[in-house]
């Protein structure tokens, strides 16, 4: 019965249901009151009851106990950490504070959402896998189309790299944790209404204007649009929060001896990742609050009939989802330069270059939305200094790929399959690249924009780049956090089948859209058949592909050989804890005594953890 | 520990380079070029693939030759090179991209520029109105005075020049044709102008390329059973007959429709 009280899972079950019919009761007394009509305005009751329920939600698990405890005048331990680490596996669905603990629920639950994202496109491959429409109808394709994208970049692409550096990052820098443990753990817990809101929507016809939610399109849609705004808002929440707690944390809570220049690259891509996110998400935010105000309370910011502009969404649109597109491939690039440093037994060649590089993207990275709009009717005088700062920022991404490639060189590379992913990814993300200089010229762009190339482009940029990167960091560090080895045989495997099932579905893609076949489409030309069954056959490999690196991932946390503290030799901070870290990871304070990358340097370290605090500090409450 | 000259490897990856470029390019499949700028597009797109095959050839057989040569054989103990980078090297790839974007930009704006001023001479020609709407086209010809209802085909002459208005009265399409190497949105609530001069007598597919709801697939010429003809390029005087012809039953059907009404009013 004490269950239901305290805050976890049991609590949310009837704290969120409570506080969406408490928003409800109000809502629909204070529409009688004034006499509005009609009193039960479905959409209205609805977008109050998922706001107020989400907040449920984080009540009911516990996001602001503390606060409350301390506004009631409660008393609060400050050496109380009940609510800190995992002692049980029960703990993992609670709210807790520790990084670690957040790392793995964001990191397990991404990827949950990654495999449900996968299946809409394994749906709609299968639509397309032949000419004419035999599966679903043109409503449920558009539906399906832009879950898969939504859900893909809001609640696996940029989460699923948070938790990535919620677990990394303070061990890497030397921190007992992240510099706000209450709102790492609040953010965490946003995503899970957000999925919930965004899936929920096929209760209500799904959202169905692709993932980019353009008006006027999106004013003419079901009640599932309003979800997709409010879904984004709260993804976007969560990602800000997480980004400011990065920030502070880096900047702050690096251990004596860390000077920016001592901070391993994928500490230096999540700082400049964060800097992006702070300025950028709001803008994303805001285009979602002002369409949802559009559609459920009648302004007028993007309503052609009312005076609104429809040109200014797109604009603010993707002033955050161009740097979004950063947001999703920098701490990849750090990841990588981790990865391979390692593997390769290696410096970083050329380190300042990789870090600044960095830096340079996310700076750059503001100057180029517009390229997403060449042919939206946009300002024509926009297209030329749009077009020449999208090709500049072709100079940083190159600067890493050569200096990876540098790394490799003279190394002694140890082909894991964590290694192989990264190497695997130069690979394809060149070729994504590479099409995206094409697609920075603007006759160019213009003449095949909105077609196949663009779903090829992008696809082996996130597939090819981020996802590479973010299988090539998971079994990186997955002795790290279950303290044994993943099975090296099926790895192999899942990363040559994967890798040759994503070619083969995303390269002919390039073909399709240059001969004329436009994106978001049920059904197509008959020139285009073969191609589509050779893709959607390949799709369904890829997809399979997941289910090994599922089984090698559960299998091995359970039966794995033991991994013991350092099995990859490698010099940052978190090898030097056991296998999993302790609970409050450092022993005692760390010094920095050099940089990350000392490969091949006789005795070299990067630092050192003492036994215990020296005895001179005390520690006083 | 024997070494591997890089400069032969580089020189090595570049001939692999152009093999690729040429396979891309010689491989190329693009739609028929039907329009005055598409020859200039289809040259872009060349270049990029002559350099885009260089550096995924030199990139690519690096990668080979670090992982056949900097392997790792089984209880490999040893470590890697102390070296944290050569700035020369560092320099040089980063000035080698510079010089390719330059390049692309050079190219980008050559053919943007003679695009924008072909775009400018056209202020003769066809000026057509296009009406993006769910699900289909509508065309006027402003300087014809014709206005074309109900799933229109778009008829146009030879090597005269085109200038398209584009509206929108519902949602965002994109008016898309391949053969010319030309899209533009259909923007409700503002007129986007873009033209073009059809240089290839022939029937080319018009496709909207932004989902626009439901019938947004079928909004296809190319699609079997779609309602949207395909756009027709006819000689001048086949076309100078159509305008004839086009006149003339508009002038029928709007006589009849007043003699309609004054039935109906008599009646």
């Amino acid at each position: 019965m004490t269950a239901v009280l305290k805050p976890t899972l049991a609590r949310c079950l009837w704290v969120a249901p409570a506080f969406a019919a408490l928003a409800i009761l109000i809502t629909v007394a204070a529409r009688s009151i004034f006499g509005m009509t009609p009193v039960l305005q479905e959409s209205t009751l609805l977008t109050v009851a998922y706001i107020a329920g989400g907040i449920g939600f984080i009540v009911g698990i516990g996001g602001f106990d503390y606060w409350f405890t301390w506004m009631k005048g409660g008393e609060l331990d400050p050496n109380d950490h009940s609510q800190h680490g995992a002692r049980s596996w029960g703990d993992y669905f609670k709210f807790n504070t520790d990084h670690k603990v957040i790392g793995i629920q964001y990191i397990v639950f991404t990827f949950i959402m990654f495999l449900v994202g996968g299946m809409f496109a394994e749906v709609f491959r299968s639509e397309l896998a032949r000419p004419g429409q035999q599966v679903l109808t043109d409503q449920q394709y558009s539906g399906l189309i832009s879950q898969h994208g939504v859900i893909m970049i809001f609640v696996f692409m940029v989460p699923v790299f948070a938790g990535i550096g919620n677990y990394v990052i303070p061990l890497m820098i030397g921190a007992a944790d992240m510099a706000f443990p209450r709102l790492n753990a609040l953010s965490f817990w946003l995503l899970p209404v957000a999925a919930f809101t965004l899936l929920s929507s096929f209760m209500f016809g799904s959202f169905d204007g692709g993932w980019t939610g353009y008006p006027t399109l999106s004013e003419q849609s079901g009640y599932g649009m309003t979800l997709y705004q409010l879904g984004i808002q709260l993804a976007g929440a969560s990602s800000i929060a997480t980004a400011v707690n990065f920030l502070v944390t880096i900047i702050t809570m690096r251990a004596p001896g860390m000077t920016l220049f001592r901070m391993p690259l994928l500490v230096w891509a999540n700082l400049a990742t964060s800097a992006l996110v702070v300025a950028a998400t709001p803008f994303i935010a805001g285009a979602q609050f002002m369409a949802m105000f559009d559609r459920e309370m009648g302004t007028h910011f993007f309503t052609v009939a009312g005076g609104g502009d429809t040109l200014v969404y797109q604009h603010i649109f993707w002033f955050y989802s161009h740097p979004a597109v950063y947001i999703m491939i920098l701490p990849g690039f750090g990841i990588i330069s981790e990865v391979i440093a390692t593997h390769a037994r290696k410096p970083v060649f050329g380190y300042r270059a990789v870090a600044f590089s960095s830096a340079g993207i996310a700076i750059l990275g503001f100057a180029v939305w517009a390229h997403h709009m060449f042919a939206s009717g946009m300002e024509p005088w926009l297209r030329v200094p749009i077009m020449l700062s999208t090709l500049l920022i072709a100079i940083p991404t190159g600067i890493k790929i050569f200096s990876w490639l540098g790394t490799m060189w003279g190394g002694v590379l140890r082909m894991t399959t964590a290694n192989l992913f990264a190497i695997g990814f130069i690979f394809t993300f060149v070729i994504g690249g590479l099409s995206g200089v094409m697609l920075a010229v603007v006759p160019f762009d213009v003449s095949i924009t909105n077609s196949y190339f663009i779903v090829a482009h992008f696809h082996y940029v996130l597939f090819g780049g981020s996802i590479m990167t973010i299988y090539a960091g998971f079994y990186h560090w997955f002795p790290k956090v279950t303290g044994r080895m993943y099975n090296e045989v099926v790895g192999r495997w899942h990363f040559w089948i994967t890798f040759v099932a994503m070619n083969i579905t995303f390269f002919p893609m390039h073909y399709q859209g240059l001969v004329g076949m436009p994106r978001r489409v049920a059904d197509y030309a008959p020139e285009f058949a073969w191609s589509n069954m050779v893709i959607s056959l390949a799709a369904f490999v890829l997809g399979a592909s997941t289910l090994i690196f599922v089984y090698n991932m559960i299998h091995s946390a359970r039966h794995g050989k033991k991994a013991g503290a350092n099995p990859w030799g490698g010099l940052t901070l978190e090898w030097l804890l056991s296998s999993p870290p302790p609970i409050f990871n450092f022993p005692a304070t760390p010094r920095v005594i050099g940089g990350p990358y000392r490969y091949g340097e006789e005795g070299a370290k990067h630092a050192i953890v003492p036994e215990v605090e020296p005895a001179t500090v005390e520690t006083t409450v | 520990m024997k070494t591997i000259k890089v400069l032969p490897l580089a020189l090595l990856g570049t001939a692999v380079g152009i093999v690729i470029s040429l396979v891309l390019i010689f491989t190329r499949t693009l739609p028929v070029q039907a329009s005055a700028e598409a020859n200039d597009i289809d040259n872009l797109y060349i270049f990029f693939l002559g350099f885009s095959g260089i550096i995924f050839g030199i990139v690519v057989l690096f990668l080979l030759v670090a992982v056949y040569r900097f392997r790792a054989r089984p209880n490999d103990e040893r470590e890697g090179d102390n070296v944290h980078g050569i700035t020369w090297l560092e320099v040089v790839w980063t000035v080698i991209p510079f010089v390719i974007v330059v390049l692309c930009a050079i190219g980008g704006l050559i053919v943007l520029r003679s695009g924008d001023v072909e775009a400018q001479a056209r202020t003769k020609g066809q000026q057509i109105h296009v009406l993006g709407y769910q699900f289909g086209w509508k065309y006027a010809y402003l300087n014809q005075d014709i206005d074309l209802k109900d799933q229109p085909t778009l008829v146009l002459p030879v090597n005269e020049p085109v200038i398209f208005e584009l509206e929108s009265n519902d949602v965002i399409h994109s008016f898309w044709v391949p053969a010319w190497r030309m899209q533009m949105n259909a923007t409700p609530g503002q007129v986007n102008e873009t033209s073009t001069t059809p240089t290839k007598i022939g029937t080319f597919e018009i496709v909207c390329a932004y989902l626009c709801g439901v019938g947004h697939t079928n909004m296809n010429s190319a699609l079997p059973g779609s309602i949207i003809p395909k756009v027709q390029v006819v000689s001048k005087s086949d076309f100078d007959a159509w305008v004839t012809k086009q006149k003339a039953e508009a002038a029928k059907a709007a006589e009849s429709s007043s003699a309609q009404t004054t039935t109906g009013s008599a009646g």
